[in-house]
């Protein structure tokens, strides 16, 4: 019995090093973020007085929150529209069987491996010739390259698994299909919605190639302007952290609230 | 699967109504991007002297094969990819088997776990290069602390690299374990209360019970890792900028720096080009096995 308690204790304690080993690096850019400069620079990383001098000077910045506005305009307009168009489409495949549906599936699933750099180049190109770099309206066209094929494919199985007599005795009733979706389908479905925007709206918030590639000033996404902070000589450890730790505060919620739907979230209708 | 709704001739069919728009967009952000890159891949295009633009065949395929910068970077890329897959695998896997349990706060410490997979990437990374700092950091304090000399981590070639693979294992572990965790707990409790009371021991039920039952989950997460660690970017760029010298400097990187430091759009696209094969070809096993609408 009592090696029993000893193995038992001996495997909790275990569990709580590996999470605190985990959590370290979350840990560091969270007390980081509650220094002084001076502190960061100083031999002894884990003696401070904690301050809020960082958090006042990054809101006294017009570029942190300038990125931190883009962020939140192109993640949740990225992910709205995506939503709509992705949910139309998820319902097709669902619901119909018409010519070259199992190709068109397949393609949509498939171009979620595309690399984003390989799209970068000839994205960056279009919306230079059409006078768009630098705007937010590229941005949020470029995240719609990943956001619908992934929220076209997160939909199907909630689509799916929701029975047919629901439109059946709506249609009988003298709906047509587009009403049937939008009144009767999408109110059943909420919670697959709901799944399917978080992740996109997490994909877009914390995208940064496109935000590099396709902005210089004006329209930089929050994780450019962090990346900023690096400067050409000394970096600002300290409003790096803050800004980082508010671009977190976001991430923690999702994942901690959605912790049921991660994994259909994270592999995007790819069962195991 | 409904067969309401067949596809009328006439365009009035309501699968046209509900498809189109996400086709358009696709077409317009996807498709045509594309197209568009596999088009300049066959010129020569430098973007500022327009002079010398010029159909070229494939001069820039050729030449990949020629550059002995991609050939690192792809075998950079290789070594990263085996190395700290694997590495994430086990740990995973092991940390699957042993939260498997139930204790008090075991809930909470699995869902904390997974907070590094959604962290900003890069963050992740710059948080890395600031741990790292000689002097500072929070991990080069530890080092010294426990009787390490002092280092640059990040200024040295071979240590610069194991540090962005141990930043990936750090953000990655634990979505293997995710799943492999999900996985297990659809394991019938059955199955391994016969194996106990047959005297099975730890290794004997890993490998007769748990590795044949969660070979599916197992492979669908690696290649899912393996689509995602071929592309990586973001993390690296803020955390070496691809140094020291070449050092770090993976497939995306190369790319990259190929299109918007020397400008060199068309070889740049070609490179992209093979990198959108070469992770097409893995995703097809990936979706061939997933295929089931």
């Amino acid at each position: 019995m009592k090696k029993r308690n000893f193995k038992k204790n001996f495997l909790i304690i275990l569990s709580i090093i590996i999470l605190i080993i985990e959590l370290f690096p979350i840990a560091i850019i969270i007390m980081n973020s509650f220094k002084r400069d001076i502190d960061i620079w100083s031999a002894n990383p884990f003696s401070f007085k904690p301050t809020l001098d960082s958090y006042k000077k990054i809101f006294q910045r017009n570029d942190v929150l300038l990125g931190i506005r883009n962020s939140l305009i192109v993640s949740i307009l990225s992910t709205s529209f995506s939503l709509i168009v992705g949910s139309m489409a998820s319902y097709a495949i669902a619901r119909f069987k018409f010519r070259y549906s199992k190709a068109l599936s397949y393609s949509f699933l498939i171009s979620r491996m595309i690399p984003q750099i390989s799209l970068s180049i000839p994205l960056f190109m279009m919306f230079r010739s059409l006078g768009l770099t630098d705007t937010l309206i590229a941005l949020i066209f470029a995240h719609m390259s990943f956001n619908i094929p992934y929220i076209i494919w997160v939909l199907l199985p909630f689509f799916s698994s929701v029975p047919l007599e629901y439109e059946e005795a709506a249609l009988v009733d003298g709906c047509n299909r587009k009403m049937v979706f939008w009144r009767i389908f999408l109110p059943l479905v909420r919670p697959g919605l709901v799944v399917a925007a978080v992740f996109a709206f997490i994909m877009s918030w914390n995208e940064f190639l496109y935000a590099l590639v396709l902005t210089s000033s004006q329209a930089k996404t929050a994780p450019v302007v962090i990346n900023g902070f690096m400067g050409q000589y000394a970096p600002q450890w300290g409003q790096l952290a803050a800004a980082g730790t508010f671009m977190l505060i976001p991430i923690f919620v999702i994942t901690l609230a959605f912790q049921r739907f991660l994994i259909g979230g994270i592999s995007g209708g790819i069962k195991g | 699967m409904a067969t309401k709704g067949r596809k009328r001739i006439g365009g009035k069919s309501p699968v046209l109504y509900f498809i189109l728009p996400a086709l358009i967009l696709v077409g317009v952000v996807l498709v045509y991007p594309i197209l568009y890159a596999i088009g300049i891949s066959f010129f020569n295009w430098p973007l500022v002297d327009e002079a010398s633009r010029g159909f070229i065949g494939i001069s820039n395929y050729v030449s990949i094969f020629q550059d002995a910068e991609f050939w690192n970077s792809l075998f950079l890329q290789m070594g990263f990819i085996f190395i700290a897959i694997p590495i994430e695998l086990i740990i995973g896997f092991f940390v699957a088997i042993l939260l498997n349990r139930e204790f008090k706060g075991v809930g909470l410490i699995r869902s904390l776990l997974l907070l590094p997979i959604f962290v900003l990437p890069v963050l992740s990374g710059l948080t890395w290069r600031l741990m790292l700092q000689p002097g500072y950091g929070a991990i080069s304090f530890l080092l010294t602390t426990l009787g390490f000399p002092e280092t640059a981590l990040l200024a040295n070639p071979g240590t610069a690299y194991a540090a962005v693979i141990i930043q990936d294992i750090w953000r990655m572990w634990p979505f293997m374990f995710m799943f492999i965790y999900s996985g297990l707990i659809n394991i019938p409790n059955s199955l391994i209360e016969a194996a106990n009371l047959d005297g099975a021991r730890f290794w004997d039920k890993v490998i007769k019970i748990i590795i044949p039952l969660l070979r599916p989950t197992i492979t669908t997460a690696l290649l899912l890792r393996l689509i995602d660690a071929l592309r990586i970017f973001s993390e690296v760029f803020v955390m070496t900028g691809g140094g020291p010298g070449n050092s770090t400097t993976l497939l995306s990187l190369y790319i990259h720096k190929q299109a918007f430091r020397y400008f060199n759009i068309g070889y740049a696209s070609a490179m992209g080009v093979v990198l959108i094969i070469i992770s097409l070809i893995i995703a097809n096993f990936l979706v061939r096995r997933n295929m089931e609408y």
